[in-house]
């Protein structure tokens, strides 16, 4: 443990954990509630992630790993040990997590402020930011999993936040039992492996099937099973259902936890177990991505909640990353990771900001029928709120993947990872089709969101006087990652917008897959280098595209927005409503589970119940009835009584003293001894 | 060793000592009502001991000429003792039932049965083991009987003496057996000449162990030996019954592990009872038998039961015998089992009483009637008697859940023809989930939820938390008491 980035690592982990212990017991009694112990907590592990990523960039090592671990169960053949593995991926993702959820924690002061559960909702931002560095940090599956599981609950608590509403009572359900599936697929994956190599570490796991103890069709599955895991965490087709309902908690929590980090795990599991994916799972990992990336693009085009589109975009975005793990470019995926991180939080707060600006203005008309998150009721922000403005505009050029910004180099690499995959595999061209098709969805339905949000005529004149800019708090967070949606931030030491060529690609570079079978992370790449510039003037054709026919559509309304809706009939019905997911979900999955579940309860009720186990705790009680009344009637009554009665007839005065239980007792001793001597000779 | 040269290994006994006569001189200083003073001395006294078992942890020597050995595995179960005496003691102090003694004497006994338990936990030689019995039984004696205003303590100390007398007699009757057979009262020697023996000696070897079981039997309240139990539990003070429930009987475990070890298997080498010379007898039988009737007795009587104090006394019966259970086994790992569960059984057992203590102070009672709604009066006692009541039934998340799991793997280790044993301590872990769980029922859903709330005083809340973490964590992240069971595995063998 002399490592100093192993220290590092554990005061990361532990620190969130500590302000959560705090909060959760003594939060209400602290001043202000005690957010200052979870800010206080937090920013200090910002400090120690930003100290540790500066001396991984003074390193300047792509093989730059620590590794420490130890024992936690031990059951002779069978033992558990849990580790951590600090290498480049680890520590650019606890930036992320430390960044974000310290931007989160100084938003949500004044966006919770007069909370009834303040106090409570830090202490579960603090579980959460625990738990998710547990993942990122974990050396080996079966922690992995754990700290996995501990993000769902947290999730679950934080996104209930408000559960006197239905709605985000109901969300908070879904989402985790929605994760429940896809968890189910990561355990067996788990076992899978576990059971072949006898190790739940990384390091072990690919060794061993680089030694071919798992292969083929067994190791397809597992990595299956992985992958279902990271679909339900990272609302992949067709478990992405929970993400959108998710919104119903506290904006500051949907930019942390459902656009930046949580969300981000099942691609940091899948950039993980990459290397021992076969190819076949990989074709599924990337058909599941890419269509992902494409369909729920074409929800977030017909939504009209403003953190609906985020959710659907974000869901779309994540996609990408899929996409781009199944083509190979793993890399390519954790570095839109990254720079989506920090420019879908931003959009994040900034709804948040424009939410906030919003039901405060609200407030001062006493008007709570009107549903403050309906970009419909907007319009015209811009001047009211220039900093959200200029600051999500930012972030806008760079999901869409305008040159200059940092979407734009992840994005391309992404997508000519996919082209590149294509031109060796032409059966597989629909793969760059959903790739680009989604780029130019994306593209047009952000910049819908940014008109209809900012620009045009208010749609609520009476409002506009009480929008205002939001406190410092919240526009510091905006600001901040506002800068970091622009390139230069991604590309250090070079300054070439068109180009990742960086820091980042200097540092996270691909490993060979160890299934055979699977090219080589050098072939990979030469394939991406060359379909790079084919796949750039595409990407920026296709954004302009998409940005002109918002422009066309929503800023100068030279077209119809009214127009197109009806001509497209039928799919704008579909598209606003999701493709019909939830009813389908509820009629074919719910309905149906539901009755079985009651034919099961009523057989475990009326039968097993009723005549097993009441049958059992029958026998039980009548067997210790017999047995006390055996004490009571035979040895107190006849025995010790009897006893006591003839010491009464012998002597009388003694009967007090009860001795005579005594020696009874002694008799028993005696008669035991003789017993086993008998029973000893047969 | 020489007896000269063995004093220089013998410090934490004589530290002891030491403490023992400090206790009484310092006792004989302070007015009655400062005589708790003399607790803290021996706690102090105590804390310094373990240290010094600490330092020589890992000497492997026999001590006195062969009558006593130093080894890990004796280290292990001093520290055992010194844990529950000082958990006790301090409780000791807090005790409203002793409020009225003078506690001097209280303390320095404690301090002897402790200097006896030591004794008994590293004794090669029949004379010690009878020697080590005694002072542990007189010592407890009087203890049991402390309370002299109360006639039920009285009562409890006669029966106990009686009885105690009666049983090492019985026990004194098999040594005197032994010695006939093998000339000798060094285990090392016995078992020697036992193997040297032809097989008519049979019948006497099995009926002199059968007494000495009865001896030992009579310390660990196993079944038919243990009808003092009940009696001295409900009249003793609630601390010593506390006591008596987890040392005396760690330390006859101790003595009778290594006797039967030592004399009847392999010695170190933890074959199991079958390794030795005279594997035909039936040991593994008679342990068995005796486990399972004193596992099942005390579960179904304990049912019955309406003072908790009866019940848990009851119930010490019953986990007595889980951990006779490994003991027909008698392999390495079934002696590391009964190490893990005598750990986990001191802390979640020391607890319950500890709660019951609590409870006797601020109310007086001890009967099911008295816990009525105790959970909502006190959230704290009842949460932490939730978490002894689960852990005593052994559910996981807790340290019971680990010590049974260790039990009963090393059954099923042994081999298919102890699977029928697991499938009785299982069924026994069903039926006392029943008077255990109606504890908790009793709190939480009968009686009144009270408005206020009442804590239980610093200390007592210090001594609960202190037993109710251990009982917990250890449920989750046990090995470093796993790994530290390992290292104590170690015994001193002499080969002639």
């Amino acid at each position: 443990m002399d490592n100093i980035f192993i220290i590092y690592s554990l005061l990361i982990l532990f620190l969130p954990l500590a302000a959560f212990v705090i909060q959760i017991f003594f939060g209400k009694k602290l001043p202000r509630e005690g957010d200052w112990v979870s800010v206080g907590a937090i920013s200090i592990t910002l400090i120690l992630a930003i100290s540790m990523f500066v001396m991984m960039l003074l390193e300047y090592n792509p093989d730059f790993r620590h590794e420490a671990s130890f024992t936690w169960l031990d059951m002779g053949a069978f033992s558990i040990d849990l580790g951590f593995l600090v290498d480049n991926i680890t520590v650019i993702m606890l930036l992320v997590v430390a960044l974000i959820s310290t931007c989160t924690h100084i938003f949500s002061i004044k966006y919770l402020a007069g909370d009834i559960r303040y106090s409570r909702y830090f202490a579960y931002l603090g579980l959460f930011t625990f738990s998710m560095n547990g993942i990122v940090l974990a050396n080996n599956l079966i922690s992995m999993y754990m700290f996995w599981e501990l993000v769902g609950v947290s999730s679950y608590l934080l996104i209930g936040h408000w559960f006197e509403k239905d709605s985000a009572a109901d969300a908070s359900k879904k989402a985790f039992l929605t994760n429940r599936v896809g968890d189910i697929g990561f355990f067996i994956g788990i076992m899978l492996l576990y059971t072949a190599v006898g190790s739940f570490t990384f390091t072990d796991i690919f060794n061993g099937v680089a030694n071919g103890m798992i292969a083929g069709t067994a190791l397809t599955f597992a990595g299956i099973g992985l992958f279902l895991g990271a679909m339900g965490k990272s609302s992949q087709f067709p478990l992405h259902i929970w993400l959108p309902d998710a919104m119903e908690g506290p904006t500051p929590v949907s930019a942390l936890m459902h656009a930046a980090t949580m969300v981000a795990a099942g691609v940091y599991l899948s950039v993980r177990i990459f290397p021992i994916l076969t190819p076949d799972a990989l074709l599924v990992v990337a058909y599941v991505g890419g269509f992902t990336a494409l369909f729920a693009a074409t929800i977030a085009v017909t939504q009209n909640d403003i953190k609906k589109v985020l959710a659907y975009s974000t869901v779309s975005q994540l996609g990408y990353m899929i996409l781009a793990v199944g083509t190979g470019v793993y890399t390519a995926a954790f570095f839109h990771l990254l720079t989506h991180a920090m420019f879908k939080a931003n959009l994040f707060y900034g709804s948040g900001s424009v939410i906030h600006s919003m039901h405060h203005a609200l407030h001062e008309k006493h008007d709570h029928e009107t549903d403050p998150q309906d970009m419909r009721n907007m319009g015209g922000f811009k001047d009211r709120m220039p900093i959200t403005y200029w600051s999500m505009l930012l972030s806008t050029f760079a999901i869409s993947g305008v040159p200059l910004f940092s979407g734009f180099l992840s994005k391309d690499a992404i997508l000519a990872g996919s082209l590149s995959f294509a031109q060796h595999h032409p059966e597989h061209f629909l793969l760059p089709v959903f790739g680009f098709g989604a780029a130019a969805i994306t593209a047009f339905y952000m910049f819908r969101m940014m008109f209809l949000t900012f620009h045009g005529k208010p749609e609520m004149p009476e409002l506009i006087e009480d929008i205002h800019e939001s406190p410092k708090e919240m526009a510091g967070p905006l600001v901040l990652l506002g800068t970091l949606s622009i390139f230069i931030w991604y590309t250090l030491p070079y300054l070439n917008p068109l180009s990742s060529h960086g820091w980042f690609t200097h540092l996270v570079v691909p490993i060979d897959s160890v299934v055979p079978g699977n090219p080589s992370a050098n072939s990979i790449e030469e394939g991406a280098h060359h379909a790079h510039g084919l796949a750039m003037y595409i990407s920026i054709g296709v954004a302009t595209l998409g940005i002109g026919l918002s422009v066309l559509m929503y800023l100068k309304k030279v077209l119809s927005a009214e127009t197109w809706r009806n001509r497209a009939g039928f799919m704008y019905d579909w598209s606003l409503n999701k493709y019909y997911f939830d009813e389908n979900y509820d009629k074919y999955l719910y309905q149906p589970t539901l009755r079985l579940a009651k034919k099961i309860a009523w057989i475990d009720w009326e039968l097993y119940d009723k005549y097993f186990i009441n049958g059992f705790g029958r026998v039980t009680s009548w067997a210790s009835r017999v047995t006390g009344k055996f004490d009571y009637n035979i040895i107190d009554q006849i025995m010790v009584d009897g006893f006591g009665r003839i010491v009464d007839n012998l002597g009388g005065t003694l009967k007090k003293v009860q001795t005579g239980r005594l020696q009874n007792y002694l008799l028993y001793v005696t008669a035991g001894i003789i017993i086993l001597m008998i029973i000893q000779s047969f | 060793m020489t007896n000269l040269q063995s004093l220089s290994f013998y410090y934490p006994e004589l530290i002891l000592t030491v403490v023992i006569l400090a206790a009484i001189i310092y006792d004989l200083t302070l007015d009655k009502s400062q005589s708790g003073k003399v607790g803290w001395l021996l706690v102090v006294g105590l804390i310094g001991v373990a240290l010094a078992i600490v330092f020589q942890e890992n000497k492997v020597t026999t001590l006195f000429s062969d009558a006593i050995v130093l080894d890990p595995f004796a280290s292990f179960f001093k520290l055992i003792v010194i844990l529950a005496t000082i958990f006790v003691s301090i409780v000791s102090l807090q005790s409203g039932e002793l409020k009225a003694y003078r506690k001097g004497e209280y303390f320095t006994l404690l301090g002897i049965i402790t200097f006896g338990l030591f004794l008994m936990v590293s004794t090669v030689d029949l004379i010690l083991v009878y020697l080590s019995i005694e002072i542990v039984s007189i010592m407890s004696f009087v203890l049991a009987g402390y309370l002299k205003q109360n006639t039920r303590s009285n009562e409890a100390g006669l029966k106990y003496v009686v009885y105690g007398a009666f049983s090492s007699g019985i026990m004194l009757f098999g040594l005197s057996y032994i010695y006939g057979l093998t000339g000798s009262t060094n285990y090392f020697e016995i078992q020697h000449a036992l193997a040297g023996l032809d097989s008519e000696a049979n019948t006497a070897i099995v009926m002199a162990m059968i007494l000495m079981i009865a001896g030992f039997g009579y310390k660990i309240s196993a079944v038919p030996f243990h009808f003092w139990t009940p009696d001295v539990y409900e009249g003793a003070p609630t601390t010593i019954t506390a006591y008596l429930s987890v040392a005396p009987k760690a330390g006859a475990f101790a003595l009778m592990i290594r006797f039967f070890n030592q004399v009847l298997a392999d010695g170190g080498g933890m074959g199991g009872l079958d390794s030795s010379s005279i594997a035909t007898l039936p040991w593994p039988e008679i342990f068995s038998l005796l486990a399972i009737i004193t596992m099942t007795l005390g579960n179904l009587v304990a049912i019955q039961q309406n003072s908790i104090k009866r019940m848990l006394a009851y119930s010490s019966v019953a986990h007595a015998g889980y951990m006779l259970l490994a003991m027909p086994v008698m392999s390495g790992d079934s002696m590391y089992a009964i190490m893990m569960y005598l750990v986990m059984y001191l802390f979640m057992n020391l607890g319950a009483f500890f709660v019951v203590i609590t409870v006797q102070n601020k109310t007086g009672g001890e009967t099911f009637d008295d816990y009525k709604g105790l959970g909502w009066e006190m959230p704290m006692i009842g949460i932490v008697m939730t978490i002894f009541m689960v852990s005593l039934t052994g559910l996981p998340p807790t340290a019971g859940f680990i010590g049974k799991f260790y039990i009963f793997a090393s059954l099923i280790k042994g081999g298919n023809e102890f699977y029928w044993l697991v499938m009785i301590g299982g069924i026994n872990s069903v039926i006392s989930l029943f008077y255990y769980l109606r504890v908790v029922k009793v709190m939480y859903f009968e009686g009144e939820s009270h408005e206020k709330i009442v804590q239980p005083p610093t200390v007592m809340a210090a001594l609960l938390l202190a037993t109710a973490i251990p009982t917990v964590l250890l449920g989750v992240y046990w090995t470093p008491i796993a790994d530290w069971v390992q290292r104590s595995l170690v015994f001193f063998i002499q080969t002639l």
